[in-house]
């Protein structure tokens, strides 16, 4: 249990402990680049970096929907907004730089680093727009915000859909002038297509990385016992001092940045074309399913369940026009055997049998 | 019996600045007027009674007191600090917990956690240092484990920390949410039927405990309850409410000959007049 553990000595090794998570996501991401697709291929390499994106997801929506009680079916909004900031960014930022929109500079160079660049500011212009859709979660709750929340999804759609035609060269990005950029030229309704293709493997595990070293630090701290106490009871929580306005937004506002993070991987996916559909609820569903049936707060069960739900209609391509009707009827029958969702409010390392006797040793100790 | 001892600590005690001053606070929800011009002096460390028959808006009172409904007209005050229009986190933190009626503690969390939440009230940290873990929100995280685990000790609860607060026994939520309430520090306590749904050992224990955490806690507790005995017993003073009219106010002696509490819960003779 990291939270009974006495506090290490020295800021040195204070600041190891805290950053080795990171370390050690980092060298697993870079692992997973460098090995993984002579093992599997690139087809399978690619599903394995669709399942990073679902789990960096899912495991953000978990935070407001598991953690805090909220019930979000906007998700996809989020992403797609950060997605089309981060691939404006890089789009028009490469043409800008080096005249063209392919991909620049080889693993971890500048053109990569450009991108890390427009993926963070994708995740803090959707964190913006996850304080804004949170606000009105004070007022509303239940269906009625989740209908807000779909609303938001809606509103994106619809709002990229009326943007500009792309501009496809530098010299006419240069001759344009301001008044090109509103609406911003980022597609219209065909999508942003031309996006330099930076998304891989070791990207995506990276900001996998972080994202659940951010969700598992905040569910054990006393912030995300807050968040919890929102969940369980809003006032009760009131009335032991949780301020839930602060928490809500909070918790709209942590899981809007990472999907916006999230939406600029998608972004610049090889063979993908973020288009404005993606922020419609059917994206935005997909990832609901994944926190229910992973269980409300549990990170990793939501894990898995993204895990499962991305390979499953993969590996259902055998089965062709049945598989989305396998693929429901799973989630039906999971519905029904467990609807607390795969692992419930558990993680995955409680249930280990080793685990729990160690859990249950530490209070006596606790107690001389 | 101690009985003219306890009636001059309290007459003492009333001679000081009340510590919760509370001046005909009235709420009505449409035509219906729950509470008007309530008003009660709790001094520190005092341990008063608020009755009633049932509707008669004692737990409207712990509602207006903790800042889930406004009062529509009056002040409260806890010391020097006005505590009208202002939420129900910010009165927490001013210096009033309270339990509920129906218990509500958090079901999923543990019963250290539910502890552990209370009591982090007065230690918020950043966003920031949570997810670095910097040396100080460790040594705070561990600081609220241990003050949670002492408050469990106390109350005999330490064995079942890491259990789910919905698993334990009817007897020991009631009890755990005293603990949950006593975590955050207060100054007030406001007990909404602490002895409902126990059993006659239970509510002797109860009575017990509640004079200790007074005394130990040294934290003023205002008592809903319609046990009577129980109230009679440890209660220092005793308001009664009747449809949101205070009927009556004095020492357990002095209410239980007063005619219209009598009347308020037995109702009047027809023949008598």
């Amino acid at each position: 249990m990291e939270q009974t553990s006495p506090p290490p000595q020295g800021l040195v090794a204070n600041v190891l402990r805290g950053m080795m998570p990171f370390a050690v996501g980092i060298i697993f991401a870079s692992l997973l680049h460098f090995v993984l697709p002579g093992m599997i291929g690139r087809y399978y390499s690619r599903i394995v970096t669709d399942i990073g994106i679902a789990i960096v997801m899912a495991v953000s929506l978990n935070i407001v929907n598991g953690m805090t009680g909220q019930f979000s079916i906007g998700h996809a909004g989020f992403m797609t907004l950060g997605g089309y900031t981060a691939a404006f960014i890089t789009y028009y930022g490469s043409m800008c730089i080096w005249g063209d929109t392919a991909s620049h500079g080889g693993f971890l160079g500048r053109g990569e680093w450009l991108f890390a660049v427009s993926c963070l500011m994708g995740g803090l212009f959707a964190a913006g727009a996850g304080y804004v859709v949170g606000l009105p979660s004070l007022r509303l709750r239940g269906d009625y915000l989740a209908i807000v929340t779909l609303g938001f999804g809606e509103i994106i759609r619809v709002i990229l859909q009326q943007t500009g035609p792309l501009i496809d060269s530098a010299e006419a990005l240069k001759e344009g002038g301001w008044s090109q950029m509103i609406p911003p030229p980022v597609g219209g309704a065909l999508g942003f297509g031309g996006v330099p293709k930076y998304t891989n493997l070791f990207w995506v595990y990276t900001i996998l990385t972080i994202t659940i070293v951010v969700a598992y630090r905040l569910k054990i701290s006393s912030i995300g016992r807050a968040m919890i106490s929102v969940r369980e009871d809003e006032i009760a929580a009131q009335a032991m001092g949780v301020n839930i306005a602060r928490q809500k937004v909070l918790a709209f506002v942590i899981a809007a940045f990472f999907a916006g993070v999230a939406g600029g991987l998608f972004a610049h996916e090889p063979g993908v074309i973020v288009s404005p559909k993606d922020a419609g609820f059917q994206r935005s569903f997909d990832y609901v399913i994944m926190t229910v049936l992973g269980g409300r707060g549990s990170i990793s069960g939501v894990m898995l369940s993204a895990t499962i739900l991305t390979a499953l209609p993969e590996f259902l391509r055998d089965f062709e026009q049945y598989r989305l009707i396998v693929y429901a009827l799973l989630l039906i029958i999971m519905m029904l055997v467990r609807p607390q969702g795969l692992l419930g409010i558990h993680e995955i390392w409680n249930l280990w049998p080793l685990r729990r006797s160690k859990v249950s040793t530490a209070t006596p100790e606790a107690k001389s | 019996m101690n009985k003219p001892a306890a009636k001059e600590v309290v007459e003492s005690r009333s001679a000081q600045k009340p510590l919760l001053d509370v001046n005909a606070i009235g709420i009505s929800f449409g035509g219906l007027k729950a509470v008007q011009e309530f008003s009660l002096q709790l001094p520190a460390a005092g341990l008063f009674g608020l009755i009633g028959p049932n509707g008669a808006g004692k737990t409207t009172v712990f509602n207006l007191l903790t800042g889930v409904y406004e009062p529509d007209c009056g002040e409260i005050r806890l010391g020097s600090k006005r505590l009208v229009n202002r939420k129900p986190h910010q009165i927490t933190a001013a210096g009033i917990a309270r339990t509920f009626q129906n218990i509500r503690l958090f079901p999923d969390l543990s019963v250290l956690d539910n502890v552990r939440l209370a009591g982090q009230l007065r230690n918020q940290h950043g966003l920031w240092s949570t997810l670095i873990r910097t040396r100080g929100h460790l040594r705070e995280e561990t600081m609220l484990e241990e003050k949670a685990l002492d408050l469990l000790r106390i109350f005999e609860l330490q064995d079942r920390a890491q259990e789910l607060a919905s698993n334990l026994a009817y007897g020991h939520q009631r009890k755990l949410e005293i603990v949950r309430a006593l975590a955050t520090n207060p100054q007030v306590l406001l007990l909404d039927e602490p002895a409902a749904g126990l059993n006659p050992q239970e509510k002797m224990a109860l009575a017990q405990s509640i004079r200790q955490i007074r005394d130990r806690f040294q934290v003023a507790v205002l008592l809903i309850e319609h046990d009577m005995p129980l109230v009679m017993e440890i209660c220092e003073r005793i308001v009664v409410l009747d449809h949101g009219v205070t009927i009556c106010r004095g020492t357990p002696n002095e209410v239980q000959n007063d005619e219209s509490v009598i009347a308020a819960y037995l109702g009047t003779g027809l023949t008598d007049e």
